[in-house]
């Protein structure tokens, strides 16, 4: 009864919108989290603002979602209750869940032209790993990031160290490591050498020194993990000896948001983190710090992370394309630029890094060319179907050899066991 | 109980208290002081309401206090009507089916809210209210549980009472605002209390069907800082949640005894 009621109602008020607005205005409903301090969400907004003057038909209305867990959160509500939103920008890693939801559309109807083919074309490779799959695209790269190593110049020099030479191999930093782990009269460590989070997601960092090892977490169809192979295996040791054998990691498991706080009073004098924190980092740090790429093994290495722009079913043929060209737009040159330099995130494109402003910004800033050199190196962000059941099971594995209720080999066998339990549906 | 005794049990409750008293500590602490000392307990570190000022700054708090605020006194408000009188009629008058409904009513304490997340979110479409806070609301304001508590309150009170009322020529609602009303007092305050702290603290449906600053409550606003990515501002992030708990948590110092006393009455546990 309500149904027929409230569809009455919304013909009547649809209707009443169509008389009154000119003939080719369209609404968009724009889902974004922030996962970086400070004004990141004012930063979009205030790209949104500039579109629409330039687009007075395209009404966009850019609805910060907080976090990503909330985002994809309320995008996949919205989306099953019928409402969905024409796009939002969610984890790369989550392209496979909203497949198998049915929620996303590829980009490739809207890429037509030529000059469209060559926007798609102009992304970096490591960044359209985690967006394509089955020879389509799903995910447009935006906010993305890609963990580095940064270590203190002072305590270098303290420790005997070239403060210009960071550690190029895993031997270096364990090396380095001992130099650097200081102890007081009473034993106890007053700084460590090297800090490798190891809260929340363990997982990515892990998959950094998986890639050095020249290993692989998951197949590119998200149906198949390598976890108890041996690269992956050996890069576990690896981890878990930095603490246990080698003592220049603080043991148990290593807190992420402390980690920049820990860097900056001299708890540790390296830290692995995300590139997403290289604002933060030369804002804050008291001391002089370098930017490097990961440490490598057999070679070098390091996943990509971070957030795609995503087109949601469920909209009129003009909402998408309208969608489309913001996407377009926003992930042009100079408008990447601008992001790139408010949050310190990779700008996804080698255009952008062309542009006047980026590079007098790379200029006055050298370390912002670190992330972007390293990705030639870089992988895809583990991401399977069902990928939060799936990097959960690591997750655990990892905090258990971490913590020493396991061996990495007992660990991981089981963690691949269970994976093989879920994706077995997918095979 | 010995004296020794006493001692041991004090101190064993003094013990618990600390326990659960030290992160709202550390959360004062960091507030305080500058982001220095957020590790670094040196008794003589300046005193700063920078961290509250950034906090205030960094999102439109006042504007999601507002909205708590109206949220909880509408839920709270709309609960008591609606439960009184479901629960009069529970408690008070013999009609077909009142055994299966009241039992429906009660199953709705078995089912988490938060399953149903996806059809509220729908009949909250249908009826064209996301993004309005009266959707943030009307999921809640049935509540079985407030049905079942005033209802067994309601069955204790003594049928004399309700007779007398009778006879003095009271009709059924006004038997239900002078006599039941007021001796259920101590399980409205209960149950409010229940209620309010639930709804100021609640997050993930308001988180869904909100999008604007207009109708968000404090919760949703506090997650703004809820960005581990770069590191977290302890000293920014406890001055916005002391901010959002405070009004509740002086509430509870102001009416401590009644609160707990009501409780007890009241047996919920």
């Amino acid at each position: 009864m309500f149904d027929t009621l409230f569809k009455g109602a919304a013909t009547a008020a649809a209707l009443a919108l169509v008389t009154a607005l000119p003939a080719r205005a369209v609404d968009l409903q724009f889902y974004f989290p922030v996962a970086v301090g400070g004004g990141a969400a004012n930063t979009i907004e205030s790209l949104t603002d500039a579109y629409m003057k330039d687009h007075p038909d395209v009404k966009i209305d850019p609805i910060y979602a907080g976090s990503y867990q909330d985002t994809i959160t309320k995008v996949i509500t919205a989306a099953r209750g019928g409402n969905p939103p024409q796009i939002a920008v969610a984890l790369s890693v989550d392209m496979f869940t909203l497949l198998d939801d049915d929620l996303i559309l590829p980009f490739d109807d809207y890429v037509k032209t030529d000059a469209d083919k060559a926007w798609l074309d102009g992304f970096y490779p490591a960044f359209m790993e985690n967006s394509q799959v089955d020879g389509k695209t799903w995910g447009i790269p935006f906010q993305r990031s890609t963990p580095v190593l940064y270590w203190n110049k002072a305590a270098f020099k303290a420790a005997g160290l070239d403060p210009n030479t960071p550690p190029a191999t895993w031997q270096d930093m364990a090396a380095m490591g001992r130099k650097l782990t200081k102890t007081d009269a009473n034993g106890n460590v007053t700084q460590w050498g090297v800090r490798i989070p190891t809260s929340g997601f363990p997982y990515w960092l892990f998959q950094g020194l998986v890639a050095e090892n020249g290993g692989k977490l998951a197949n590119a169809e998200g149906t198949e993990t390598y976890f108890d192979s041996p690269e992956v295996i050996e890069a576990l040791h690896y981890l878990v000896d930095l603490s246990s054998k080698d003592k220049v990691m603080e043991p148990g498991i290593v807190d992420w948001g402390a980690t920049p706080k820990a860097f900056f009073e001299g708890h540790t004098a390296m830290m692995w983190t995300t590139t997403g924190n290289l604002t933060n980092v030369r804002k804050n740090a008291p001391f002089d710090f370098g930017v490097a790429m990961l440490p490598k093994h057999k070679m070098r290495g390091a996943p990509t992370g971070g957030g795609n722009f995503y087109l949601f079913k469920g909209s009129s043929p003009e909402q998408l394309s309208a969608a489309v060209d913001f996407i377009k737009w926003i992930t042009a040159p100079e408008q990447s630029a601008q992001w790139t330099m408010a949050t310190g995130y990779v700008a996804p494109r080698p255009a952008t890094w062309d542009t006047p402003t980026m590079k007098e910004y790379a200029q006055e800033f050298p370390p912002v060319l670190v992330a972007r050199d390293q990705l030639q190196y870089a992988t895809a962000e583990l991401s399977t179907h069902e990928n939060q059941r799936v990097t959960q099971i690591l997750n655990d594995a990892l905090a258990a050899a971490i913590t020493g209720q396991k061996t990495p080999e007992d660990a991981l066998k089981d963690a691949q066991q269970k994976a093989d339990a879920v994706l077995s549906a997918y095979r | 109980m010995s004296r020794f005794d006493r001692y041991l049990w004090n101190a064993g409750a003094g013990l618990l208290a600390l326990l659960w008293i030290l992160p709202l500590l550390y959360a004062v602490w960091t507030a305080f002081h500058p982001a220095a000392y957020e590790a670094d307990f040196t008794l003589t570190a300046p005193l700063t309401l920078e961290n509250f000022g950034k906090a205030w700054q960094a999102a439109p708090f006042g504007r999601y206090f507002l909205n708590t605020f109206i949220l909880v006194t509408g839920i709270t408000a709309a609960q008591f009507v609606l439960c009184t009188l479901a629960a009069y009629g529970f408690a008070r008058f013999r009609f077909p089916g009142r055994n299966i409904l009241f039992s429906l009513v009660l199953l709705q304490l078995m089912v988490m809210p938060d399953i149903l997340i996806v059809e509220n979110y729908k009949i909250i479409r249908a009826f064209h209210l996301v993004d309005t806070l009266f959707a943030v609301a009307l999921p809640y304001i049935a509540s079985g549980f407030g049905v079942f508590l005033i209802r067994q309150t309601f069955m204790t009170v003594p049928r004399e009472l309700d007779d007398a009322a009778r006879i003095e020529g009271a009709g059924p609602l006004l038997t239900l605002w002078r006599v039941y009303v007021p001796l259920a007092k101590p399980t409205y305050l209960a149950y409010g209390l229940v209620s309010v702290s639930y709804h100021w603290n609640n997050f993930l449906w308001p988180l869904i069907v909100t999008n604007s600053v207009e109708t968000r409550p404090v919760t949703v606003g506090l997650s703004v800082f809820a960005t581990t990515d770069s590191g977290v501002e302890w000293s920014v992030i406890n001055a916005a949640t002391l901010m959002t708990s405070a009004p509740l948590l002086i509430a509870f110092l102001l009416f401590q005894r009644q609160f707990v006393q009501s409780f007890m009455r009241a047996g919920i546990k």
